[in-house]
C-alpha cells in the first residue's frame, strides 16, 4: 500500500512525465554512458553548475508548445527539482540552421562572460548533414573546440542528430553520425546518441513524432523534449559517478 | 540466363563489378540490415572504390581498343557519348529523388524539414536548383556518385591518349590526386557544400583501372607481378584494416579509451578525397584478387557468380537501377520497418537488377546476333562500360 501511494506521489509529482519507465523514459541504459564528468562532479560537491546548451534552433523550443518545453529548460527544471540547493545557471543558444562553426563562435562568446560553463552540451551535425556540408570541416570545427574546452578543465557533451525516419531515408546521416561520435570520444567528451535514443522510443512506442497524428503533434514534440532531458540528466549522472569512481 | 553471361572476358572483373553494384544497392537504403554484412563493414574502402576503379578498367579496354582502331578523336567522342548518357540519367534519378522526397515528406508530414532546412531546394527556390543540378553544382544525398562517374569519364576523354605512357599517365594522375588531397582543391558546389566525392582525387583509381587494362597495340597491360611478401603484406594490412574498421564502427569507446592517441589519426579518414589508407585497401584488394583468384575458378561459371558477373557486365543499366530502386526501398523502410519489409525490400531489389541485367544482355545479343547487312564487318563491340 505504502509503495502504491509513493507511486501515485511520484507520478503526480513528475508532471507531465513518464517516471513509470525509469530513468531517461526507458532509453537503452547502453545509450546513456558517458566518460567520467569531473567539472560537473566537482561543481555538484561545491554546488554550483552552469550549463550551456548550444545548437540548432530546436534546443530553444522549435516545433514545442512554449521555449519552456525544450528539452534545456526541462533539462534545469529537473536538476532544480532534484537539488534545489543548487546554484544552477542554464544558458542557451541557438540559430536556426547554424554549423558547428557558428556554433563554436557562440561558446566562444559565452566563455568570455564572467561565469564560465561546468558543463557544455553541443548540439551539433544537424545542419552539416542535411546540407551535406563537408564532414571534415565539422570534425575539425568540433574537435578543436572540445580540444580547447577539455584544456579550460570544461567538461562536454556532444548530442549527436535525431532519428526520424524521413531523416533516414532521405539525408545520408550516417557518415556524420559516425563522424561525431568518433570526435567526441577522441576529445574526452561525451556522445549522446540522440538518433540511437529516439530510434529506440520510435521501436518501443513510447515516444514517436513522425507517427503522431497532426493534433498531438505538439504534445508529442513537448513529450520528446521532456524525455530527451530525462535521458540526459541520467546520462550526465553515469559521467558524475565515472568521475567519482 | 547463363547462356548470356558473356564468357570470353576476365569473369573476376565482372564478378565484383557486380558484386559492387549490389552492394551499392544494398548502402545507398538506409536502414537496410544487409547495409550491416557489406564489405564497409571490414574493410577501409567500400563499393565506391571497386565500382571507380572497375569503371576505369573497362573503359582502358573498350575506348583503348576504339583509339588504337579509329583513332583518339573517334574514342573520345564515344567516350562523351557516354558522358552525355550518364547525365541524362543522372537528372532522370534527381527528378524521381525529387518526386520521393516530395513523397515522404507529406506522407510522415515532415515538411518542416523541407523548409526549414533547405533539404528540398526545390520547393524553396526552384528555378536556380534546377540550373543548379544542371551544372552538377546540387547533389543532393545519395546522388553523388554518377557526377563522379561523369566528371573522371570527361577527364579520361582528354587524357586517353596517355595510356600509351602508363608511367606517365600514373604519374600524373597520383600527382594531381596529392594536389587534391594536400592543397584541398575540389569542385565547388551551390552552397558551399563540396562535392561529396571530389573527381580530381578519385580520378587516380579509375586510371589505375585503366592502366591495368589497357593493352598497348603489340605490348601488355601493366602488370604488377606476385611476390610472396608482397602478398603477406597487403594480408597483413587488409587485416590491420579490418581490425580499425570494426574500432571505428563497434568498439569505438573502447578504442578511445585504450588508444588516446591513434584516436585522431582514425577519425580523419575521409572518403570525400579518397583517403590514402582507402587507396591502398582498394589496390591490396585487387592485387590478391588478381593474383590468388585464378582467372579460371570453376566456381565463377556457377549460378551465383553467373548472376553476379552479367550485373557486372551491364553495369550502366543496373547501377542507374540500383540507385532508382533505392528509393523505393526507402519509401518501403520508411513506412515499415519489419523484417517481413526488409525481406521484400531485399528480395524484389536483386530480382529487379538481375532481371535487368537479362534483359539488357538478351537484347545487346540480339542486336549483335541479327545484322541486317551481313556484307559488312561485325560492328564494333559495344562499351562495356
Amino acid at each position: 500500500m505504502r509503495r502504491i501511494l509513493a507511486l501515485l506521489i511520484g507520478l503526480g509529482l513528475s508532471l507531465p512525465a513518464l517516471a513509470a519507465q525509469g530513468p531517461g523514459c526507458g532509453a537503452p541504459t547502453e545509450w546513456l554512458q558517458s566518460p567520467p564528468l569531473r567539472a560537473v562532479a566537482a561543481g555538484l560537491t561545491a554546488g554550483h553548475l552552469s550549463i550551456l546548451a548550444v545548437g540548432t534552433a530546436s534546443i530553444t523550443g522549435a516545433g514545442a508548445s512554449s521555449p519552456a518545453a525544450a528539452w534545456p529548460a526541462r533539462l534545469e527544471a529537473l536538476l532544480r527539482d532534484r537539488r534545489p540547493d543548487l546554484q544552477l545557471r542554464v544558458e542557451v543558444r541557438g540559430t536556426r540552421g547554424s554549423t558547428a562553426t557558428d556554433q563554436w563562435h557562440e561558446i566562444e562568446d559565452a566563455l568570455r562572460g564572467s561565469a564560465p560553463p561546468t558543463l557544455v552540451i553541443w548540439q551539433a551535425g544537424t545542419t552539416e548533414a542535411l546540407r551535406s556540408l563537408p564532414m571534415e570541416d565539422m570534425a575539425t570545427t568540433l574537435g578543436e573546440g572540445l580540444e580547447s574546452l577539455h584544456a579550460r578543465g570544461i567538461d562536454a557533451v556532444v548530442m549527436g542528430i535525431q532519428f526520424s525516419r524521413f531523416l533516414r531515408a532521405n539525408v545520408d546521416v550516417d557518415p556524420y553520425r559516425d563522424a561525431l561520435r568518433v570526435v567526441a570520444a577522441a576529445n574526452h567528451a561525451g556522445f549522446f546518441s540522440r538518433y540511437d535514443i529516439m530510434r529506440a522510443w520510435a521501436e518501443a512506442g513510447t515516444v514517436d513524432v513522425e507517427r503522431a497524428s497532426r493534433e498531438h503533434r505538439t504534445a508529442e514534440i513537448d513529450k520528446l523534449n521532456d524525455c530527451l532531458a530525462r535521458a540526459l540528466a541520467a546520462f550526465i549522472r553515469d559521467g558524475v559517478e565515472e568521475a567519482r569512481r | 540466363m547463363t547462356s548470356l553471361v558473356r564468357l570470353d572476358r576476365d569473369l573476376r572483373v565482372d564478378l565484383v563489378r557486380g558484386f559492387a553494384l549490389w552492394v551499392i544497392f544494398v548502402n545507398h537504403t538506409p536502414g537496410n540490415w544487409l547495409g550491416f554484412v557489406t564489405p564497409r563493414n571490414y574493410t577501409l574502402s567500400d563499393a565506391t572504390e571497386a565500382f571507380v576503379m572497375l569503371a576505369g578498367y573497362a573503359a582502358g579496354i573498350a575506348y583503348g581498343a576504339a583509339m588504337d582502331r579509329q583513332g583518339w578523336f573517334f574514342a573520345a567522342t564515344r567516350v562523351m557519348g557516354r558522358v552525355f548518357t550518364l547525365y541524362v540519367a543522372h537528372i532522370f534519378l534527381l527528378v524521381v529523388f525529387t518526386a520521393q522526397v516530395g513523397l515522404s515528406a507529406a506522407r510522415l508530414d515532415s515538411a518542416a524539414y523541407l523548409d526549414e532546412l533547405h533539404l528540398d531546394p526545390f520547393a524553396t527556390d526552384p528555378y536556380r536548383a534546377l540550373l543548379e543540378a544542371l551544372l552538377l553544382r546540387y547533389q543532393p544525398s545519395f546522388l553523388n556518385i554518377l557526377p563522379l562517374y561523369i566528371a573522371i569519364l570527361a577527364m579520361f576523354a582528354v587524357a586517353m591518349p596517355l595510356m600509351r605512357y602508363p608511367r606517365l599517365m600514373l604519374a600524373l594522375s597520383a600527382g594531381l590526386w596529392a594536389a587534391a588531397r594536400v592543397f584541398d582543391i575540389t569542385l565547388p558546389s551551390w552552397r558551399g557544400e563540396d562535392w561529396f566525392f571530389n573527381p580530381l582525387a578519385w580520378q587516380l583509381l579509375f586510371f589505375i583501372g585503366c592502366a591495368l587494362s589497357y593493352r598497348p597495340p603489340g605490348g601488355a597491360p601493366l602488370s604488377v607481378p606476385w611476390r610472396r611478401w608482397a602478398g603477406v603484406l597487403c594480408g597483413a594490412f587488409l587485416g590491420a584494416g579490418a581490425v580499425l574498421t570494426v574500432m571505428i564502427y563497434f568498439h569505438w569507446d573502447y578504442t578511445a579509451a585504450t588508444l588516446p592517441a591513434f584516436a585522431p589519426y582514425l577519425a580523419a579518414i575521409d572518403k570525400a578525397s579518397l583517403h590514402p589508407l582507402r587507396l591502398l585497401t582498394m589496390l591490396a584488394l585487387t592485387y590478391l584478387i588478381a593474383h590468388l583468384l585464378p582467372r579460371n575458378a570453376a566456381w565463377l561459371r556457377s549460378l551465383p557468380g553467373r548472376v553476379f558477373a552479367l550485373m557486372g557486365q551491364q553495369a550502366l543499366p543496373v547501377f542507374c537501377a540500383g540507385i532508382a530502386l533505392s528509393f523505393l526501398a526507402r519509401v518501403g523502410l520508411e513506412a515499415e520497418d519489419t523484417w517481413w519489409m526488409q525481406i521484400v525490400v531485399n528480395l524484389v531489389g536483386a530480382m529487379a537488377l538481375v532481371g535487368l541485367a537479362m534483359l539488357t544482355a538478351w537484347y545487346g545479343a540480339e542486336k549483335r546476333g541479327a545484322p541486317r547487312t551481313p556484307r559488312l564487318p561485325s560492328p564494333p563491340q559495344p562499351d562495356r562500360n
